[in-house]
């Protein structure tokens, strides 16, 4: 009798309690691996998405899909109307932008449904496109990798030289919602036809395009970030020494080893005060001019320290003119002259366009290279 | 004659029943709650609210040291008399009914919103109550084993909050005390919530091997709850900035989700389907005490019967009913009211009831 009803509870429990309905299978499933979000002349809403195409049939590997929409979980449906399978977004390797997107204010807030769907991934990384999406999407050349993969290696390992920042979906909606510092992506562009990684783009509070940075100033918007920690290739005129004609003979390369950005907050007479120690031990890697490094050590280090500082000078000026913070100074004045920055928050990045930045800059080379 | 002998269980297992109920729902959630009270400055709260809970749970033990050989329902018997006992056995049926309950819905809410979205509610619910049954049904002991058990296999979890350790700011800790105290005092009573649980001595007490350990064991079982709660408060708050973290139903578990690896992505997936052993913990001890008062109430030795009726309620229940996610809130905020009356309240009236009672008594037989 017991074993009866034992037997009987299994049964009904199997028939009845199958948790199946969440299945997915592979074959029923479209994956993009890249979506882009553009506006046209009208100011609609244009998704953009690429998916590799598993088929042995289809000539091209990828798939790509362009459709108008209000939001971006409707543009899924317009989407799936297009593919064999349903849409998933966990995949999703890069989110690209139009400039012209990012020119109005508040467009983060469509990209609630990455973070409200539990199910979509918020590591895709984020870049800009300075121009109408439709010419990266259906570009398609022949010789280099699918563009999702392009991208997101492009970004990967620029990110890790600090040429490029490795803004992630998460990492964005920290920088639009965190009063004390503005957002900064990587920014792509287009040159003979051909897709190529321009370093970074920088938005201001309400998340529009303000400006484009190489990757050079990337770099060196990073070692004031304290980001730096791996190491960076910058190279720099030395003056002084003469230019032969059209070499540039005067140039002198190295790569950053450790870097340590410390920041001295103050506050006084309603200005913010930043106060930057920069130090830096390089290696050298390119030095196309002779130099006597046994003798003149410590003044080559000294040459390097006063070019650097003039090159974040120059970077910190061209920023606050701009009135934004993607150095993330709010955060340091928070933590140090709270009741000030509390007063500021709102307009921080007008704030800090007022402050005074001073920057110092320590030199020490810690190799000269395999070469006398 | 110890009537309780066959059941007993031992000093840990005593600490990590407590414990792990206790941590097991407030866990993911926590960080978010206390920002939105103190800020950043939530943690000091954390340690206000540890601080009042351990006062709290030794009251209970002085509570429980009039009646080393019962639980709290024999205890009221033996005072006010037989009917005392049963309204007592009731109204804490119904508390640890209501605390399991709101346990339970919470994780299917979870599990519905990160892991089964289309899988209906009961199916869940259902599945869950399976080895609810077959773990409860052998009481105390088995329970106390389980309990270790959790607690040793969740040991990793700590290490996986580590990963993103090169991504966080501690500058969003400073200045430490930026609004001052108020926002701090203000944010402890929502943390009573967050630590109720140790009323289960009231019933467990008996069952403890040794007793005069019983004050060490729950201030070991609160401390461990609070530094599990700091641990995972400062993981969130150096992670995500303070003017964000707010925007997050779980950031305990949002933290993980930005966590690559080159061949997994979406670890959340695998940590919830794991954190569901702990979460199981907010619900199996509570489903036994509850068929224990009312077997208890009913003079049965066995409470497999009622455990029985306990569990097909609810399944049969959650057929008809599923509380949305707001009202599950509401329902862990009253809660929270009730557990604030019935475990911080009741034991310090209680313990001066019996003061007094004692003192008259005393004067009466001179």
């Amino acid at each position: 009798m017991r074993t009866r009803l034992l037997k009987l509870t299994f049964i009904v429990l199997f028939v009845f309690t199958a948790g199946c309905s969440d299945r997915m299978d592979i074959e029923d499933v479209t994956i993009p691996l890249l979506t882009g979000y553009d506006l046209d002349q009208h100011d609609r809403l244009l998704t953009y998405t690429k998916i590799p195409v598993f088929s042995k049939d289809a000539k091209k590997k990828s798939h790509e899909i362009g459709v108008v929409s209000r939001t971006l979980r409707e543009s899924r449906q317009r989407e799936d109307e297009y593919a064999p399978g349903l849409f998933q977004g966990r995949k999703i390797l890069v989110v690209l932008l139009s400039k012209r997107l990012l020119q109005h204010e508040n467009w983060f807030t469509l990209m609630d449904v990455y973070f409200r769907d539990a199910k979509n991934s918020i590591t895709s990384r984020i870049a800009m496109y300075d121009g109408p999406l439709s010419e990266v999407i259906y570009l398609n050349p022949a010789d280099q990798p699918f563009l999702p993969i392009l991208l997101r290696g492009m970004i990967e390992t620029k990110s890790r030289r600090s040429e490029t920042v490795k803004t992630s979906m998460q990492e964005l909606h920290r920088q639009m919602l965190e009063k004390g510092i503005t957002p900064y992506i990587a920014e792509i562009m287009l040159e003979n036809q051909e897709v190529k990684l321009k370093g970074s783009a920088l938005l201001d509070h309400q998340g529009r395009y303000v400006l484009s940075l190489g990757y050079q100033e990337t770099v060196l918007l990073q070692i004031l970030q304290n980001q730096a920690d791996k190491p960076a290739s910058l190279t720099l005129s030395i003056p002084g020494e003469p230019k032969h004609g059209l070499l540039h003979l005067n140039k002198l390369s190295f790569n950053t080893g450790k870097t340590k950005t410390k920041i001295k907050t103050a506050y006084r007479q309603g200005k913010f005060r930043f106060d930057l120690n920069v130090d830096m031990s390089i290696w050298l890697t390119e030095r196309l001019f002779p130099y006597d490094m046994r003798k003149k050590r410590k003044e080559l280090e000294n040459t390097i320290a006063g070019q650097m500082q003039k090159e974040f000078e120059t970077l910190i000026g061209k920023i606050k003119r701009k009135r934004i913070d993607p150095f993330g100074f709010g955060l340091n004045a928070r933590a140090y002259e709270y009741n000030a920055f509390k007063k500021a928050e709102d307009r921080w990045g007008e704030v800090f366009g007022e402050s005074d930045i001073h920057v110092q800059v320590q030199v020490k080379i810690g190799s000269k290279g395999a070469m006398r | 004659m110890k009537k309780y002998a066959y059941n007993e269980i031992t000093f840990l297992q005593f600490v990590f029943i407590i414990n792990n109920m206790t941590v097991s729902i407030g866990f993911l959630a926590l960080p978010r709650v206390l920002a939105e009270q103190a800020g950043t400055d939530g943690w000091i709260t954390l340690i206000l609210g540890w601080l009042l809970t351990v006062a709290a749970s030794l009251i209970v033990v002085q509570v429980m040291k009039r009646c080393p050989d019962g639980t709290l329902l024999d205890l009221l018997t033996r005072l006010w008399g037989k009917w005392a006992g049963k309204a007592g056995a009731v109204l804490l049926a119904l508390y640890f009914f209501y605390y399991g309950y709101v346990g339970l819905v919470y994780t299917i809410l979870i599990l519905k919103t990160w892991l089964l979205p289309m899988t209906p509610a009961y199916l869940i619910m259902l599945l869950l109550l399976i080895p609810t049954y077959m773990i409860t049904r052998n009481g105390v002991r088995i329970l106390g084993r389980y309990a270790e058990l959790i607690l040793f296999i969740s040991l990793w979890i700590p290490f996986v909050y580590m990963l993103p350790l090169k991504e966080v700011n501690w500058l969003y800790l400073l200045p430490v005390l930026k609004e001052g105290w108020k926002p701090i005092l203000t944010g402890v009573p929502t943390l009573f919530y967050y630590n109720i649980g140790f009323a289960t001595t009231f019933i467990l007490y008996p069952l403890l091997k040794d007793k005069r350990k019983a004050s060490a064991a729950l201030t070991l079982s609160s401390t461990l709850t609070m530094l599990s709660y700091l641990f995972v408060t400062l993981a969130c708050f150096v992670y995500f900035s303070p003017d964000e973290i707010t925007e997050f139903n779980e950031p305990g578990i949002f933290v993980l989700k930005a966590i690559e690896f080159k061949y997994i992505e979406r670890i959340e997936v695998t940590f919830i389907a794991f954190y569901l052993l702990i979460f199981s913990m907010s619900w199996i001890p509570l489903m036994y005490l509850t068929s224990y008062c009312t077997s208890w109430m009913a003079r049965k030795q066995d409470h497999r019967s009622h455990l029985r009726v306990v569990m097909l309620l609810l399944g049969i229940g959650t057929f008809f009913f599923m509380p949305t996610d707001d009202q599950s809130d509401l329902m862990a905020e009253i809660l929270g009211h009730i557990g604030f009356g019935l475990e911080y309240i009741f034991p310090v009236c209680f313990l001066l009831f019996l003061w007094v009672y004692d003192y008259v008594k005393r004067r009466v037989s001179l």
